[in-house]
């Protein structure tokens, strides 16, 4: 009970002083106290968690979180992340202490403090999960809040650009780690750490391990700023120093170190492991402490030099040794305490003079004795020089250099060497850190006159030196309990033997030490001119610059790639819209049909009639040719239409379907009189100058082919279909029921007016509301001001050409008239019906329109189809409703034969009386339609742009409307 | 007459008649009026949806279970705090006409009774239901070039993809003799295998519904659309629809061509893998924010398909959980979007956002708020939406979708954090005037949802759970 409150305050206080300090005022000075008390409090808690650890239990607490998932909040603390948490709380408190000093009133304090203990809660969430995919939720939230840390200054661009590639790396890193982590769960079967933990063999050899392994290192080594990710760590430098000191030292980047421990049970031991590990940390050793030596700014130097330590850290887990563990973990205390005392010390030497440059700095150690000597411990730690901390881990690193270099392969020979390198290397930098600072003639040529810090700033140096040089004179004494602890949570009963002592003889990593130091002193003599000359940059590795490197990516990513996949993917012209969508489509089916083909059914099929055959190869080209001429003369592509459209009707007439042809006769005479109309409004095809290229031709060439084959591929399903027996419809009960039930023979208009009325009654409300649209659009439009004058052919001597046709077209209109009504009544059991006549009496009206004009027809005749329209629906829904009067249900139809004497019976069904509503409506909708481009031939020519709708007042935009 | 159950899409039918013709009388404009009218009514569907009973109707052509409900709820949301975000902004822009709360009205019809189809037939009529208001709203600013552009193409594009929907499903009818969901079910469990028809008939089904959710690589019209259409359209259109056309994919799929689950899934996983790297890459490059937004519903639909893909209970949870996080986080987004306007005009470049943490720190809050969670990072919403489908993916072995969607996700963040950098970071462009109450309110509604969903996801998780549970039948 008492370690579940001890884990939980140690997660949750930071994110409750985070949130507390938000919310305080900007220029609140208790801010820091507040920050410090409870980074304390959350070290003690850590403390008091500690106290179970030692005693052998390992203290853990589970709240149920999203259970359908069988995840729940799980936190555990054994000595490994005991040890982290110490660090990441003790440190932490530290840094707040220091930055009460450091940050100047000017700054927004809270959001600084805040943000610092959101960070420090993530930490503890990440090294306290006991669940994986807990820990990547904590772990992208530490690169979150890092984020937030590191463009604190925000208007530096320098922090921006920082702060940016950062996150960009380290979450982009940790989105890898996370889907590593999700194959990690899956190989083991669960997320909890214990499980995954027991489950090492498992996973070892498991055929997924390499894509988990690679994905989790890229995770940590993003973190880690591991080569070729280091570039992130220096630029990250432009946070302020209490935030490198706290996050580039001692915490965020030892994130990725820590996952790499944390699954060395698990992921560890194997040469993918080691092939891996090994050259990258090797590298990353080298090259960081290379680099180091040649910067002129004491942060990045500092980085630089973080960035070796972590490579070094990182090649000892490589090594697949029990040993090597021990140290390495020995090394990220050390290297934690050394570090963050030296970021503060650079901190001190900045706030106090102004200036982070060693080229300008000098001879401090006159001005600022006492912040000298500490800088000067923490750098020897640093540089491995006996008696301090650093020494102790440095000479096991070498000593586990050379038990790897037993092993015969090449990267394991030459790592004694390598590791000495490193070690001169590491002297050099830190030589040049504290000579170019504090030694050498007094300088004024400073923008501060630098004196010694408040004392406060000072106490946190100190404590962290102290802790230096206790360890490295009394290792087993003081930091051994808890080493041993943390080694033994991972290693658990494999734990070597080892031994924390100053001295173990005179032998060989001894050796390599005195090597490095002789070395390192040596080299700093040999490269002092060139460094006093202050040139930028690092010799040899002038073109290693993982920032442009980094920037190419993006550019190449975020610009040249989207780019190119936009414009492979994307296009804003509608006809490659529709031609990709055809194509795909034709496509898809396709490689559906692959694997099982497509065989016609077993259906018999009728003869081929040569006269058909030979009808539809002329509606076939009819239908080609209007596709063809669509673009280049469109009242041609229209005519053809209307061929085709023929011989459409005549095949219904072949297959003895007189309704369906009758219908699909004047709907063809409507449609293509009404388009006829409409053309007449268009703007003149303008010849555009590519129209005969080549390209064009080809273009063409390909659009036919896609056509082609689409048509093709549709006909083949067709076919395969009409082929085949089709499932039992209701077609046949139609035919059995219309005469006794619905009285009539026209089975095709009983279904209209009876059996389906219903339906009917909604498609003439349809047609009725597309007229009403027709008209409302058309009302709007105002033709092109080149197509108002008289077309070219009835200009000039050609002005009474329609005279002969318009007389016939008015003696005719009685006898459409009479032929209309004649069908309309004959329609229940012979051809015909309401939708038919309707049309034929609207073609009526139609000639008169084009024989004699828009004005001659309406002085002559007025038609007011909005009537007709509205007649016939109320007609037709009237005579439902009529049914229910009589207790039926809507639209039941009654039915009798009126005899007529020597005219013959007439069918008196009520469903006439729907249809009279049939006819009436259509024949309104279509006349409607007429008007509405009738219309425009009176109308006067757009005269200039309309103004925007919004800037019309009410009454001026209801008269724009009815002209 | 088992119609009762179909209670919400009738009432919701009804009172749009009735809300229309009370819309038409009064000589002054009704816009607010209605609007108000359109989002009640939406709520009363609501209720009626909660308290809807499990059962089949009308034949065999609509079913309610807890699927439809979740997804109905979510539908019915998104177009209420649609509507709701349009009121501003019309009056604004002069397109405060009272057609247009009723056309989304009309428009959640159709999606309800898509969701609710257990038909083919059905389905057709919900899908056209859906579609036919949504191209005039894609127009409805008429003196727009953009505008009328952004719905003319819409409804040529669209009417080839509804064209193709119904020739498969003309197809699926041939072959298998009907179109009733369950029969269909029956029919492919038998043994007697699949004919070749059915195959293609489910391919154009696919690609039909396919379009609808903008996925590729049916995806182009969506930046068009997105752009040019008004921006409350495009917040309408890229969440309610959406919702409506995953359901719908997602029952068509997983029921009546469950048992064909090994012919569908590829396709899925294809289509899935295209927009995810399409939504990552090719919003990168964009500078008008819709625009961005329209890539970004891309790669979502990605993520979201995954869970699709896996055709399981855990992956069809994790899509409706995506789903659900993703309609709320993206009408967050729009209210931002819509909110933008410099000296009463609007503005929709990334460009334009330049500075607004010092100009109007709150709403730059709400959209960095909204702008990590659509890049997955925890402890927001959006991060969770993309762990239940990865997880799915994972346990179900399909790890190319989970591997590519991690990547994608990384890629992805990059233009999402570009326009947190863009907020905080760059000299202001000017001060966006101030957000009305309607959308503030939104904004802070979904931006507290995707903050806060990570300490109470078990309400959300059991909803969709057994949706999911209930669609697998």
């Amino acid at each position: 009970m008492q370690d579940a409150f001890y884990l939980l305050a140690a997660v949750l206080l930071p994110y409750a002083g985070a949130l507390i300090t938000a919310l305080l005022p900007a220029n609140a000075r208790t801010v820091a106290w507040l920050a410090g008390g409870t980074a304390l409090l959350t070290l003690l808690m850590v403390v008091l968690g500690y106290s179970d650890i030692a005693a052998g239990r390992i203290p853990r607490v589970a709240l149920p979180w999203a259970p359908e998932l069988g995840l729940s909040f799980t936190l555990r603390m054994d000595g490994f992340a005991a040890t982290f948490a110490v660090m990441a709380s003790g440190i932490g408190f530290l840094v707040v202490l220091y930055s009460r000093y450091y940050m100047s009133p000017d700054d927004p304090i809270p959001r600084f403090f805040s943000f610092l203990l959101a960070f420090m809660g993530s930490m503890m969430g990440l090294v306290l999960s006991a669940n994986l995919i807990q820990l990547v939720f904590f772990w992208e939230l530490t690169s979150l809040f890092s984020f937030l840390l590191i463009g604190y200054w925000q208007n530096l661009a320098a922090a921006r650009d920082g702060a940016r590639m950062a996150l960009t790396v380290t979450a982009g890193g940790g989105l890898a780690l996370f889907a590593g982590v999700l194959v990690l769960g899956h190989i083991v079967g669960s997320y909890e750490l214990d499980a995954v933990l027991a489950a090492g063999n498992l996973v070892r050899a498991h055929p997924l391990y390499l894509p988990a392994l690679v994905l989790i290192l890229l995770g940590a080594m993003t973190k880690s700023a591991q080569f070729p990710f280091h570039f992130w760590l220096p630029h990250a430098m432009a946070a302020p120093t209490p935030v490198s000191a706290y996050l580039h030292s001692a915490t965020l980047v030892k994130a990725g170190i820590f996952l790499l421990a944390r699954l060395w049970p698990v992921l560890a031991g194997t040469d993918a492991w080691f092939w891996i590990l090994c050259p990258v940390g090797l590298i990353t050793l080298l090259v960081g402490a290379y680099v180091a030596i040649f910067q002129h700014d004491m942060k990045a130097l500092l980085a630089y030099s973080t960035i070796s330590h972590l490579g070094l850290i990182t090649l000892l887990l490589s090594l697949n040794s029990d040993l090597a563990m021990v140290a390495a973990v020995f090394h990220i205390i050390n290297h934690a305490t050394f570090k963050a005392s030296l970021f503060m010390a650079a901190g001190i030497i900045d706030h106090e003079t102004g200036t982070r440059d060693i080229r300008r700095l000098s001879g401090l150690n006159q001005s600022m004795p006492f912040t000298a000597r500490l800088a000067l411990v923490a750098a020897g730690a640093m540089a491995g020089v006996p008696l301090l901390n650093g020494f102790i881990s440095k000479e096991m690193f070498f000593t586990e250099a050379l038990t790897a270099a037993t092993t015969p392969t090449l990267l394991h020979s030459i790592l004694p060497i390598a590791a000495t390198l490193a070690s001169i290397l590491a002297v050099t930098y830190s030589l040049r850190f504290i000579h170019g600072a504090f030694f050498g003639p007094e300088t004024d040529d400073l923008p501060k006159k630098p004196h010694e810090p408040p004392q406060f700033m000072r106490v946190p140096v100190e404590i962290l030196v102290f802790a230096c040089m206790v360890v490295g004179i009394l290792p087993s004494a003081t930091v051994g309990p808890l080493l041993d602890l943390a080694a033994r949570s991972i290693l658990g009963d494999a734990t070597p033997e080892y031994s924390l002592a100053v001295w173990h003889g005179f032998n060989l990593p001894l050796v390599m030490s005195l090597i490095a130091l002789a070395g390192g002193v040596a080299l700093y003599r040999l490269l002092y001119r060139h460094l006093n000359a202050g040139i930028d940059g690092t010799p040899l590795l002038e073109r290693l610059d993982g920032r442009r490197a980094f920037d190419q990516v993006m550019v190449f990513i975020s610009w040249r790639f989207a780019r190119a996949l936009e414009r492979l993917m994307a296009t804003d012209r509608l006809q490659m819209q529709l031609r990709l969508l055809v194509c795909i489509a034709f496509l898809a089916a396709t490689l559906a049909l692959l694997p099982h083909g497509l065989a016609p059914g077993g259906v018999q099929l009728t003869p081929v009639d040569p006269v058909v055959a030979l009808m539809w190869v002329v509606g076939g080209a009819c239908a080609i040719a209007a596709a063809y001429q669509a673009k280049y003369h469109r009242l041609a592509a229209l005519v053809m239409l209307g061929g085709a459209g023929l011989v459409t009707c005549l095949t219904f007439v072949w297959f003895s379907a007189p309704d369906l042809a009758l219908t699909q006769l004047l709907v063809e005479i409507v449609t293509t009189v009404l388009m006829l109309l409409g053309l007449r409004w268009m703007p003149k095809r303008i010849e555009s100058a590519g129209s005969g290229h080549i390209l064009a031709r080809l273009r063409r060439l390909r659009d036919l082919a896609i056509a082609a084959a689409a048509g093709l591929g549709l006909t083949a399903i067709s076919y395969a279909t009409m082929t085949r027996v089709s499932p039992d419809g209701i077609s046949r009960q139609f035919l059995e029921r219309a005469y006794t039930e619905g009285g009539g023979t026209n089975v095709v208009n009983v279904i209209l007016v009876d059996f389906r009325g219903f339906d009917t009654m909604g498609e003439i409300t349809v047609l009725g509301i597309v007229a009403l649209t027709v008209f409302a659009l058309l009302r709007r439009f105002r033709p092109a001001a080149e197509s108002v004058g008289m077309p070219e052919q009835q200009q000039g001597e050609a002005r009474d050409w329609l005279l002969i046709p318009a007389v016939t077209m008015r003696l005719i209109f009685p006898v459409i008239i009479a032929v209309s009504l004649y069908l309309l009544l004959r329609g229940h059991d012979q051809p015909g019906g309401g939708f038919i006549a309707g049309l034929m009496l609207a073609i009526g009206i139609l000639l008169q329109y084009m024989a004699g004009g828009t004005r001659w027809v309406e002085d002559h005749l007025r038609v007011l189809p909005l009537r007709w329209m509205g007649f016939g629906l109320l007609l037709a829904a009237g005579t439902g409703a009529a049914a229910i009067a009589f207790g039926k249900p809507f639209l039941t139809s009654y039915f009798a034969y009126a005899d007529l004497g020597p005219l013959g019976k007439l069918p008196l069904a009520s469903a006439v009386i729907f249809d009279l509503g049939v006819f009436a409506l259509v024949f309104g909708a279509t006349v409607l339609m007429l008007i509405a481009l009738a219309h425009q031939s009176v109308r006067r020519p757009r005269a200039a742009p309309p103004p925007p709708v919004a800037a019309l007042p009410e009454p001026a935009a209801a008269a724009a409307g009815e002209n | 007459m088992t119609w009762t159950l179909a209670l919400p899409e009738l009432v919701l039918a009804i009172a749009g008649l009735v809300i229309l013709v009370a819309g038409v009388l009064p000589k002054q404009e009704t816009f607010f009026p209605v609007s108000m009218a359109c989002i009640g009514s939406l709520l009363l569907a609501a209720v009626l949806v909660l308290g809807q009973p499990e059962g089949t109707a009308l034949g065999g052509h609509y079913v309610a279970d807890d699927f439809s409900g979740f997804m109905k709820l979510l539908a019915i949301g998104g177009a209420a705090i649609g509507i709701l975000l349009s009121l501003d902004y019309n009056t604004k822009e002069g397109l405060g006409r009272f057609e247009f709360p009723l056309l989304m009205l009309l428009a959640t019809i159709g999606m309800m009774v898509m969701i609710s189809a257990n038909d083919l037939l059905s389905l057709y009529l919900g899908l056209e239901l859906l579609s036919l208001p949504l191209y005039v709203i894609a127009a409805f600013n008429r003196d727009s070039a953009r505008s009328a552009e952004a719905g003319l193409k819409y409804f040529v594009l669209g009417a080839l993809a509804s064209g193709l929907l119904l020739y498969g499903s003309s197809l699926v009818y041939g072959f298998a003799g009907t179109t009733n969901f369950d029969r269909l079910a029956d029919a492919f469990s038998a043994d007697s295998g699949v004919t070749a028809g059915v195959v293609v008939g489910i391919v154009f089904v696919i690609a039909g519904l396919a379009f609808k959710v903008s996925a590729v690589p049916f995806h182009m019209w969506t930046p068009d659309v997105y752009e040019g259409a008004p921006t409350p359209v495009t917040a309408f259109f890229a969440a309610a629809p959406k919702v409506a056309a995953i359901a719908l994919l997602a029952r068509v799929l997983v029921g009546p061509f469950g048992d064909l689950a090994g012919q569908w899934q590829q396709v899925i996983t294809l289509v899935s893998l295209g927009s995810m790297t399409l939504g990552g890459f090719a919003a990168i490059g964009q500078r008008n924010i819709k625009r961005l937004m329209a890539y970004s519903s891309i790669g979502h639909v990605g993520y979201a398909l995954m869970g699709l893909a896996v055709a399981n209970d855990v992956g069809l949870r994790g899509l409706l959980v995506y789903m659900a996080i993703y309609v709320a986080m993206n009408l967050g987004t729009f209210a931002v979007l819509i909110a933008m306007r410099r000296k009463g005009r609007a503005v929709e470049q990334v460009e334009d956002l330049a500075g607004l943490g010092r100009t109007d720190l709150g709403t730059a809050v709400w959209m960095a708020v909204f702008m990590f969670s659509m890049a997955g990072i925890p402890p927001l919403a959006g991060f969770f939406g993309k762990l239940y489908v990865f997880l799915a993916a994972v346990q179900a072995g399909f790890w190319t979708l989970a591997v590519v969607g991690v990547l994608t996700s990384v890629v992805s963040a990059y233009y999402y954090l570009r326009i947190v950098k863009v907020m905080f970071f760059d000299a202001p462009a000017g001060a966006l005037d101030p957000a009305p109450a309607s959308l503030t309110v939104v904004m802070a509604a979904s931006g507290l949802f995707t903050l806060f969903f990570v300490l109470w996801p078990a309400p959300l998780l059991a909803a969709a759970q057994a949706a999911a549970a209930a669609l697998l039948g």
